[in-house]
């Protein structure tokens, strides 16, 4: 509680009261009032430790003394109102779930590392202070390929025809081939 | 309305040629008064007005205008009839009554206008229909 | 396990016992095995003969047994049945005869004999061990076994050995479904086997973007060795290594070249050589087989295109003796994918700024009769192209008659050409003939390029009978021992006047063949050379009442019957003077010679040059697409039929002439394939009678004698890319590959 008064006085003093305001704005604060659940998370907040962000914007708290089991990993989602579970991003997702203790920014720094091989020493070296328990798992992320990975969509069911997925024969899809089994000739102008 | 189509039946036994020609004329006035049901159930308010359909029913009809064997005038009556019934009780889709009758119907027209001269022989039809006539 | 342990339990007594002492009998997997297997004994030593089935029995495969020499007939006995066979037969053809199928992996009927795979082994009575019927002559009164214990379990055993290092790829592999492996282990193999070690695996070779090899899947059976050695006659294929460690391939990282490269694919009987451009597309089982003729050169080969719905899925070859034997080109293998690209859909009109614009058959047709109405009839020209069929080209010459021309002409027929006497351009010993030759003289003609599979034919002449080959014409390289008699017609003259060594061979042989090239049409001095090739044919005796072995090699599908019909074009400059000039897939004419202001007209299947001059296309189908009759260059009529339907609105060729003179007012009297067969009977009966070969009736030396002088050019190469010879094959990517990589530099 001391803690929360203490940030609320700072703020003021740093940004003046209407910079504080509009900072709790754009904070979501505001959104807290219809919104519950964001009221919980945010105060679920107070005390937890921002373990990262992700490219959308998505914090991951992460709080482990004097929590219950089971909530002491979270998200809070960058878009304040039109928020939903799939807006993680598949690297965040397995420490989200309690899968796994790799955080999505821990792979960001494999990646990185992969396009300069010669800082894995570096790696190894200060081994302790990153998450990286295992070897072979750092082995594992260091060989995972990238090429036919696309980026990561939120489920847009119900946003409308052109959003939604339609296979690749489906009126709506708009990336249709064209099937026929042959190609019509094409001038080229030449003679 | 719809009930009235499924309780209407053709007894296959019209004495002459006049009473066949009544029971055409009574199933013509039918099929009209079905039409807006029919273009309600597939939608087709963009796709043909009443009056072509009805027209195309008229051609329909009009094709058999040479039969004069009142039985068999029962028997293609009795073919429409269920036609009709098919299409107003929805068992069709909307491809099929764009198909049969809005384009197919239509295109017909207007192939055999366009064709100048009824003169050219069969193999010429067959040939600018397709190669496989 | 549970199978085994049931069948061992209706066998033996059934008592309590047996559980009382064992009580883990669940585990035991009991073996089941009567008496009779237990001592595979020759089976001379069974007491009883089983009934023997006498009635007569046809060959396997419906195949005619030959009798060289009838007196030296010999009779064996195959599973007691007698049968008749010539002196030289192995065991295993004369099981063939007797109706029984042997299985087998090396043995080709049209290769040299290896016997290394031993999946033919059968029991021959007297005989210690089971023998490779493949490579045991047959004796007469020989008694031959072949379903007995014996050599059913010599079946097992090497297919069980077979399997052992043959890799688990029949999913992914493309002989799937038509595999013999499969095929031999479902019928002749165990249901089990016993290999639980590593298996061997093969580095893949590269042959080129023809033959995809997975070198694993080989078994060793050395068909493709000796069929490279034989038949195409390049030393590309060998085995290296000893033991399990033997692979097949090209030591050197040598891609195969050789123009019948493809046959290899089918005579692999595993899935390691395989089609490259096929690969991974279609099972065999969901293609539609059509018989018909390739055209992509005058041999007319018999192919069966497999089709899968609208499109040519691939071509293979079929059994016709005659013509092709079992092989085909690689040209007429690969350039299915031609047919699918490039492909005229629509009637197109040239609007006034120069670009095509789709319309529909009535416009297309009215502009088309309305020009050639509005032309002087000796200013229409027709020329109709190298695939046409003879429909196609008779009712062409028939409209353009009616509208009073009679400039029609096949493509690649010079001004001067005599087709009044057939013998003077087919193929005089048929392609099978010249097999009994043993002189050849080739003037101006590179059959490896112009006809792949005549080339066959004459290196296995070669081969057989040690035939001489003389040859005139720019330096190319054979795949038989030739002497390069010199590159103009100089030679020829030096030959006639008998001043050149090499007419002496020629009047020694007993049965001389001289094949004239189709280029020589292209020349001026045509009659002079021919003059030339008679004089020689008349002082070597080579035309006779039983031999004629005057030939000419024709160049394109389409010449021979073009000849037939008469397509010979009247005066030299009509396609300068020309107005309306109407050309039927003729895409090598020379465009240049065409007026500016002429209205061309283009009927073809693709948009491969011509289009670009014309000013009306009408598309029309493909071979494949169109049932059409077709001459080879050895007189054989024989006939396509359509495998996929007419891509987009063409129609067949014949189809659109009629209708054009329907739309010109001259219309012409027939209107079904009936009609226009019954009128082909009228010019040229030959080409009504399907599948039969036509001898010429009266020899070429009928011809009338003139006095032109012979041009001293040197004879020039008529096919310079084998790859790329016509609209199809131009527009096939596989050809494009194949020019190049394979065409030697």
């Amino acid at each position: 509680m001391a803690s929360v008064v203490k940030s609320i006085i700072d703020g003021v003093k740093e940004k003046g009261l209407g910079g504080f305001f509009r900072h709790l704005k754009n904070e979501g604060y505001l959104r807290c009032l219809p919104d519950g659940n964001l009221l919980q998370t945010k105060i679920h907040n107070i005390g937890a430790t921002l373990v990262g962000v992700d490219k959308f914007g998505n914090k991951y708290y992460e709080k482990t003394e004097n929590t219950q089991y089971g909530r002491h990993r979270w998200v809070e989602y960058a878009e304040k109102t039109r928020y939903n579970a799939s807006q993680v991003p598949a690297e965040w997702h397995g420490w989200l779930h309690f899968i796994t203790d790799h955080t999505g920014d821990e792979v960001k720094f494999v990646c990185f590392l992969n396009l300069f091989p010669w800082k894995y020493h570096m790696l190894r070296k200060y081994k302790p202070h990153y998450n990286i328990c295992n070897e072979f798992v750092l082995q594992l992320l260091l060989l995972k390929p990238k090429r036919y990975g696309v980026e990561h969509k939120e489920n847009l069911s119900g946003h409308g025809e052109e959003f939604i997925y339609h296979s690749k024969g489906h009126a709506l899809n708009p990336g249709q081939r064209n099937w026929t089994r042959y190609q019509p000739w094409q001038s080229t102008n030449e003679p | 309305m719809a009930q009235a189509i499924r309780n209407a039946k053709v007894p296959p036994n019209s004495v002459n040629l006049e009473e066949a020609r009544q029971r055409v004329f009574g199933f013509f006035r039918i099929a009209c008064r079905s039409l807006p049901t029919v273009m309600e159930v597939y939608n087709l308010y963009d796709v043909a007005t009443i009056s072509q359909l009805r027209s195309t029913i008229a051609s329909e009809i009009r094709r058999n205008d040479h039969i004069t064997n009142p039985k068999v005038i029962d028997m293609l009556l009795f073919k429409g009839l269920e036609e009709l019934k098919n299409v107003v009780n929805h068992s069709k889709q909307r491809h099929h009554i764009v198909g049969q009758y809005v384009i197919g119907r239509r295109g017909l027209e207007q192939q055999e206008l366009a064709s100048k001269e009824q003169g050219i022989s069969n193999f010429l039809k067959d040939f600018y229909n397709s190669n496989y006539s | 396990m549970g199978l085994g342990l049931l069948a061992s339990k209706a066998i033996r007594p059934t008592t309590r016992l047996i559980n009382f002492q064992n009580p883990n009998n669940l585990f035991l997997r009991t073996i089941v095995s009567k008496p009779e297997l237990r001592n595979p004994e020759p089976a001379a030593a069974q007491p009883e003969q089983p009934l023997v089935d006498l009635s007569p029995r046809t060959p396997v495969g419906g195949a005619r047994v030959h009798f060289p020499n009838p007196d030296d007939a010999i009779e064996v006995f195959v599973d007691g049945f007698p049968v008749k066979i010539p002196k030289g037969f192995s065991v295993l053809q004369a099981c063939e005869v007797a109706g029984v199928d042997i299985p087998r992996f090396c043995y080709h009927s049209r290769l040299s004999i290896a016997g290394n795979c031993r999946m033919c082994l059968v029991e021959v009575e007297k005989s210690p061990k089971p023998v490779a019927s493949c490579a045991m002559p047959a004796l007469p009164g020989m008694k031959i076994k072949t379903d007995t214990p014996v050599a059913k379990k010599a079946r097992e055993g090497v297919m069980e050995f077979l399997l052992m290092n043959h890799p688990l790829d029949c999913p992914i592999c493309d002989q799937g479904g038509e595999c013999d492996l499969q095929d031999q282990s479902m019928a002749f193999g165990s249901d089990r086997g016993r290999f639980t070690e590593m298996k061997r695996s093969v580095v893949d070779k590269n042959l080129g973007p023809l033959v995809k090899t997975v070198m694993t899947r080989c078994i060793q059976c050395t068909r493709c060795v000796r069929f490279a050695s034989e038949v195409a006659g390049v030393q590309d294929l060998g085995m290296l290594g000893r033991g399990s460690g033997e692979e097949i391939g090209t030591y050197v990282e040598k891609l195969m070249t050789s123009e019948l490269s493809g046959n290899v694919i089918d005579i692999c009987p595993v899935g390691a050589l395989t089609s490259k451009p096929f690969a991974f597309k279609a099972r065999n089982w969901e293609l539609k087989n059509t018989e018909t003729i390739d055209v992509t050169d005058a041999v007319g080969s018999n192919i069966r295109i497999d089709s899968r719905g609208p499109e040519v899925m691939r071509i293979v070859p079929r059994l016709n003796e005659d013509i092709n034997e079992e092989w085909i080109s690689d040209k007429t293998r690969f350039c299915y994918d031609g047919l699918k690209r490039q492909r005229l859909n629509d009637p197109m009109i040239r609007g006034p700024d120069g670009r095509f614009k789709p319309v529909n058959w009535r416009e297309a047709l009215s502009v088309v009769a309305e020009v050639a109405h509005q032309v002087k009839p000796e200013e229409i020209v027709g020329i109709s192209g190298k695939l046409s069929d003879a429909e196609s080209m008779i009712v062409l010459k028939d409209f353009l008659n009616r509208l009073g021309s009679n400039n029609v002409w096949g493509e690649g027929i010079g001004v001067n050409t005599n087709a009044d006497l057939r013998s003077g351009y087919i193929m005089n010993t048929s392609i099978a003939g010249l097999e009994k030759a043993d002189a050849f003289l080739l003037v101006g003609t590179q059959p490896r390029v112009e006809a792949a599979m005549v080339n066959a034919r004459i290196r296995k002449t070669v081969t057989v009978n040690q035939a001489k080959v003389g040859y005139i014409g720019p330096a190319t390289d054979f795949n038989y021992d030739n002497q390069h008699l010199g590159t103009g017609p100089q030679t020829l003259i030096d030959i006639a006047e008998g001043r050149h060594p090499f007419s002496k061979i020629i009047s020694n042989a007993k049965h001389p063949v001289i094949i004239v090239g189709g280029g020589i049409f292209e020349r001026k001095d045509q009659d002079a050379i021919f003059a030339a090739v008679e004089t020689i044919a008349k002082q070597g005796n080579v035309v006779r009442s039983d031999w004629n072995g005057l030939n000419v090699l024709l160049l394109h599908a389409a010449q021979a019957a073009a000849l037939d019909l008469g397509l010979v074009p009247q005066s030299e400059n009509s396609l300068e003077s020309a107005k309306f000039v109407y050309l039927m897939g003729a895409d090598d004419t020379n465009l240049d010679k065409i007026p500016k202001d002429a209205f061309v007209v283009y009927q073809g299947h693709h948009g491969d040059k011509s289009v670009y001059r014309a000013n009306v296309i009408l598309p029309a189908a493909a071979f494949s697409e169109k049932e059409g009759i077709y001459e080879n260059t050895e007189g054989c009529t024989q006939q396509t039929w359509p495998a996929v339907p007419t891509v987009g609105d063409s129609r067949d060729d014949w189809k659109i002439i009629r209708a054009l003179s329907e739309v010109a007012e001259v219309r012409l009297p027939y209107d079904t394939i009936g009609g226009v067969r019954a009128r082909l009977r009228t010019v040229a009966p030959n080409l009504v009678q399907i599948d039969e070969r036509e001898p010429a009736a009266l020899p070429s030396s009928l011809r009338p004698t003139f006095t032109q002088k012979m041009d001293p050019t040197p004879f020039g190469v008529a096919v310079e890319n084998f790859y790329m010879t016509d609209a199809i094959t131009r527009a096939s990517k596989i050809m494009a590959q194949c020019s190049a990589m394979l065409l030697k530099k």
